[in-house]
């Protein structure tokens, strides 16, 4: 067995690292096929993510928190859930850009060697406990999407996104630096335990703190694109080449999100105005979110607008997890559990179109027309991953939903936040009506309208079981809810 | 292991069997028979002198932490018994009635199953989640029989009631949530949220929920339950769903699935919520009204047979909802039987007319006529199916509908004129089911029909024959449901139901 103090040394991170420079030597020297490089690195994530499931969370004394490296990583029950999610997600994501080898031109081997090296910045992620390994880390991730959000750099689309997601990637990373030096300023410490102790003692260093950890909130908010730090998402999600459209949307806001669970670990000793703010935000993003993706004609840039929203229905957990210990636990499961649904259904909703597009290429929704007679099974994957992101049940979304709603009914009449709470509730009940239009809309498209072109679209049999299998555990999942009790079971707050 | 979980199990056995590309109406008409005789044994092993669920599951099937609980439990008491013999007899019925060569067979029988899968899970399942989830995996086939199945217009109806009931069901959950949630908030956090209906019950006994809140969540949940019965004004995705879909799904709907909502009244709202109804009463009163009159008189005007049916199933809830207002014995007694029986007979006449439009190939019935002669057999069925519809004594829903006139009438609370009107309306029904009955069966043919076939052989009689047996049985003997369902009522209503 594995014992905790070996833990930090054979943290996925740094073997990803290694394995991101090993990979990249190789085919320097030996002229690796890209694909060879592709079927590494996915056997490498598979290998670190059983690897991380055998490493204990337990130690020898008792404690379930393990703190490394002059206390700045920390290795628990949510480190070791997020750091899982994020090999997960790589892992898909490494599966799409091999499925979308070969239309027009071929990736280069450095594709696959910069999704691990983002994969390692988001396990560094989930254990971060100072700002400025939290700034190293979230720029490995950032600039590394950079280059692969522009990577197709015969397309103009592309570019364009690459250059926004440059600019307002920038302008985040500004938001937080300044956000971290108000906090180092009034605390005298960049380690995350710092901020609530601070507030605790009062006085006029909290005003200049609020500021600070408000600047964080708002860099944070860009990551998972929550109304108003949204702009970004649709054009970027639309022209990215749609494996990082995926990554974007669940790695990158996850990881988002989980530094938002990191730094509000003792939310309930901080002010309730973040509180106020974070509702207020998740308000706007589901409402918006949801709304916003009605009109849209675009598939892909309609997922990004519903991000928009799922990031809404998320930061209602977040919002919960300024409480005291029993809803903040509940919160921190919450926020897991909706994590992990929205996981299955957009990782099945993108492969499947990364499928399509082979055919029908530009992800315009009216070209989806009658996909349920060209290929049944693209059409069921992709209707399943959007009902269940609509929260229908019996799909694991609504398991997913239905956590987030309890947040919300705790926050509407059992906490004090009173009115506002009632707000989120109500906003949160209408946005999954609207979300309900917008996705069943596509259904109606696949299934009942006649296809412009009969022929069946292939599907490589590897794609096809990942396919199967995604839709079998949304199912199984909806149904077998214990399973999704037994994956979030670490991320209780003691 | 309980027999219960028996009833589960054999359809998802039946659909994985279809799938797997076994040939798909016997293996369904296999797995509907089996759950048939399973329900009655267990029926013979249901002992109807103890009070309480019997041949309980338990299981817990999701502990969250901080989240509610979330349990796997089955049980039948005198209330779901009825209905669970229901489901299965409708079930069999409803399989061995569709065609087998119909397009996509294995696909549609996979669905027929589905849905009665759903229907007995929610029926079973004393946990909150399982008995919401469930119903939801009942819709969702239905659905897609009406949109890929179904008759004319059918993009239309699916599509208007996948948006009614899905916002039917979302309103219902909120109500659910709220019962979930209000548990630990009543106890002051003594216990943890759950979903286990036996544990709220017996919470919110011994704490019980002010006024305010009940009102509140009565609302929510009303309003969701209603709209999956289709009461009035709520009804519109009903007559133009059961229009367009295949019998066999008509059958299992209108039939079947749509009493969950009323068993969701009987099983969680008036249990848990009982002062909500105070405060909502004329408001109730009126929709029920709304049910009766209204819905009956567009039910006279309608000019084709199954939309005509769809109208007179979503009227005969009016009197459901009449007894469930008079919340005593006798009129809650009379809403289970009246469920059993309306089931019934409403599956023998969506079969019917299934049958006759489609061996006509018309639905408007100026078109048809004289088709007594034709079809003997079909018509003497559709007679019998529209006496029994009417209330005509002898068949099972005349002993549904009169105990919940007394029920209503025995309740001080309810105004005598909103019964009398209830009554009446009765003629209302005579009179369109009866029009319907002269102007399709009777009357002068049209020479196109001068070929048109009967139902020949045993087999394709033998679901009418098994409905009209039961409504028969039924009929003359009412005690078979009354004997058990009367003990459960009075615990019930006692406070027990435990």
């Amino acid at each position: 067995m594995i014992s905790v103090t070996s833990m930090p040394w054979l943290a996925p991170e740094i073997l990803l690292v290694f394995i991101a420079a090993i990979l990249l030597v190789l085919e320097l020297v030996y002229r690796l096929s890209s694909r060879s490089v592709g079927y590494a690195a996915i056997a490498s994530v598979v290998g670190l993510m059983i690897l991380t499931a055998f490493i204990p969370v337990l130690g020898p004394d008792g404690g379930d928190r393990h703190f490394f490296w002059s206390n700045t990583y920390l290795w628990d029950g949510p480190a070791k859930f997020y750091k899982i999610f994020f090999l997960i997600a790589t892992a898909f994501v490494l599966w799409m850009i091999l499925e979308s080898e070969g239309e027009g031109d071929s990736h280069r081997p450095e594709f696959y060697v910069l999704t691990l090296l983002t994969s390692a910045g988001m396990c560094l992620l989930a254990s971060v406990q100072d700002f400025m390994l939290l700034f190293v880390a979230l720029e490995l991730v950032t600039i590394s999407f950079y280059i692969l959000v522009a990577y197709q750099r015969a397309s103009l689309a592309s570019l364009e996104a690459g250059v926004k997601y440059l600019i307002l990637g920038g302008v985040s990373s500004a938001f937080l630096v300044m956000g971290i030096a108000y906090v180092f300023g009034m605390t005298g410490s960049t380690h995350f335990s710092a901020v609530p102790a601070t507030f605790k003692e009062g006085g006029l260093s909290n005003v200049g703190l609020l500021f600070g950890v408000l600047f964080i909130l708002v860099g944070l908010g860009f990551k998972v694109s929550s109304v108003p730090f949204h702009f970004w998402a649709p054009d970027v999600y639309q022209g990215a080449p749609t494996p990082m459209t995926a990554f974007l949307s669940v790695g990158s806001k996850a990881a988002g999100f989980v530094l938002l669970l990191r730094i509000f670990a003792e939310g309930a000793r901080m002010p309730s105005n973040l509180q106020t703010f974070v509702e207020i935000t998740a308000i706007a993003s589901m409402l918006l979110g949801n709304l916003a993706a009605i009109p849209q004609r675009n598939l892909k840039r309609m997922l990004a607008y519903s991000s928009i929203g799922h990031s809404g229905f998320m930061l209602i957990a977040v919002a919960g997890l300024m409480f005291q210990s029993q809803m903040a636990s509940a919160s921190s499961v919450a926020l897991g559990v909706y994590l992990l649904t929205y996981l299955i259904a957009t990782m099945l909703a993108f492969l499947v179109i990364v499928v399509v597009s082979h055919k029908i290429p530009g992800e315009q929704i009216h070209t989806y027309a009658g996909l349920g007679q060209r290929s049944p099974l693209l059409a069921g994957g992709l209707a399943i991953g959007l009902v269940s992101m609509a929260g229908v049940p019996p799909l694991v979304g609504f398991i997913g939903k239905l956590s987030v709603f309890v947040i919300a009914w705790n926050l509407a009449f059992t906490t004090s936040t009173g009115s506002l709470g009632v707000v989120v509730l109500a906003a949160a009940v209408f946005a999954a009506v609207a979300a309900l239009y917008y996705y069943l809309s596509l259904l109606k498209v696949m299934f009942w309208s006649e296809p412009l072109d009969r022929t069946p679209i292939p599907v490589a049999p590897g794609t096809k079981i990942m396919i199967l299998a995604l839709c079998f555990l949304s199912l199984l999942l909806g149904f077998w809810a214990g399973g999704l009790a037994w994956a979030t079971a670490g991320l209780g707050i003691k | 292991m309980s027999p219960l979980l028996l009833l589960l199990i054999t359809p998802a056995v039946g659909i994985v069997l279809i799938m797997a590309k076994a040939p798909a109406k016997p293996i369904a008409a296999l797995a509907a028979a089996l759950n048939f005789f399973v329900s009655i044994l267990i029926l013979a092993m249901f002992d109807g002198s103890r009070t309480g669920y019997q041949l309980m599951f338990s299981q817990v099937w999701a502990d969250f932490a901080g989240l509610p609980t979330i349990t796997f439990a089955l049980g039948i008491d005198g209330i779901n018994a009825p209905l669970m013999f229901l489901a299965t007899s409708v079930t069999l019925a409803a399989i061995m009635v569709s065609p087998g060569d119909v397009k996509r067979s294995s696909e549609f029988f996979a669905y027929l199953l589905l849905m009665s899968l759903g229907a007995l899970g929610a029926f079973l399942s004393l946990d909150l989640f399982f008995f919401f989830i469930f119903h939801e995996f009942a819709l969702i086939p239905t659905f897609l029989l009406v949109g890929i199945w179904g008759g004319q217009n059918r993009q239309f109806a699916s599509m208007q009631m996948t948006l009614y009931l899905m916002l039917g069901s979302l309103v219902l959950l909120i109500g659910i949530l709220f019962l979930v949630l209000l548990v630990p908030w009543a106890t002051q956090w003594k216990v943890a949220a759950t979903f286990n209906l036996m544990d709220i019950q017996a919470h919110l006994a011994r704490y019980p929920v002010p006024l305010g809140w009940q009102s509140l969540i009565f609302g929510f949940l009303a309003l969701g339950f209603g709209t999956l019965i289709s009461v009035f004004p709520l009804h519109s995705w009903a007559p133009a769903g059961y229009a367009s879909a295949p019998p066999g799904a008509a059958m299992l709907h209108a039939g079947v699935l749509k009493k969950f909502g009323i068993y969701g009244f009987i099983r969680v709202v008036l249990p848990l919520v009982p002062e909500g109804m105070e405060y909502w009463q004329n408001l109730f009163y009126l929709m029920l009204l709304g049910n009766i009159l209204v819905i009956g008189y567009v039910a006279v005007a309608q000019r084709e047979l199954p939309l005509m049916l769809g109208f007179s199933s979503v009227m005969h809830m009016g009197y459901m909802f009449l007894g469930l207002a008079a919340f005593n014995t006798i009129g809650l007694t009379g809403v289970v039987f009246l469920m059993v029986a309306h089931g019934l007979s409403a599956a023998l006449l969506f079969g019917l007319a299934g049958e006759i439009t489609r061996r006509c190939g018309e639905t408007r019935m100026d078109e048809l006529g004289g088709l007594a002669k034709q079809m003997p057999f079909i018509a003497t069925a559709f007679i019998i199916g529209s006496l029994a519809s009417v209330g005509m004594p002898g068949l099972a829903n005349f002993a549904g509908e009169i105990m919940i006139f007394f029920g209503a009438f025995g309740q001080a609370g309810i105004p005598k004129w909103v019964t009398m009107i209830a009554i009446a309306g009765i003629i209302i029904g005579a009179i369109y089911q009866l029009r319907a009955v002269s102007r399709v069966l009777y009357g002068p043919m049209p020479e196109r029909y001068a070929h048109v076939k009967d139902l020949d052989t045993l087999v394709e009689q033998a679901p009418y024959l098994l409905l009209i047996g039961l409504l028969f049985i039924l009929g003359f003997a009412p005690g078979l449901i009354i004997s058990i369902t009367e003990p459960a009522v009075k615990s019930l209503l006692a406070g027990g139901g435990l």
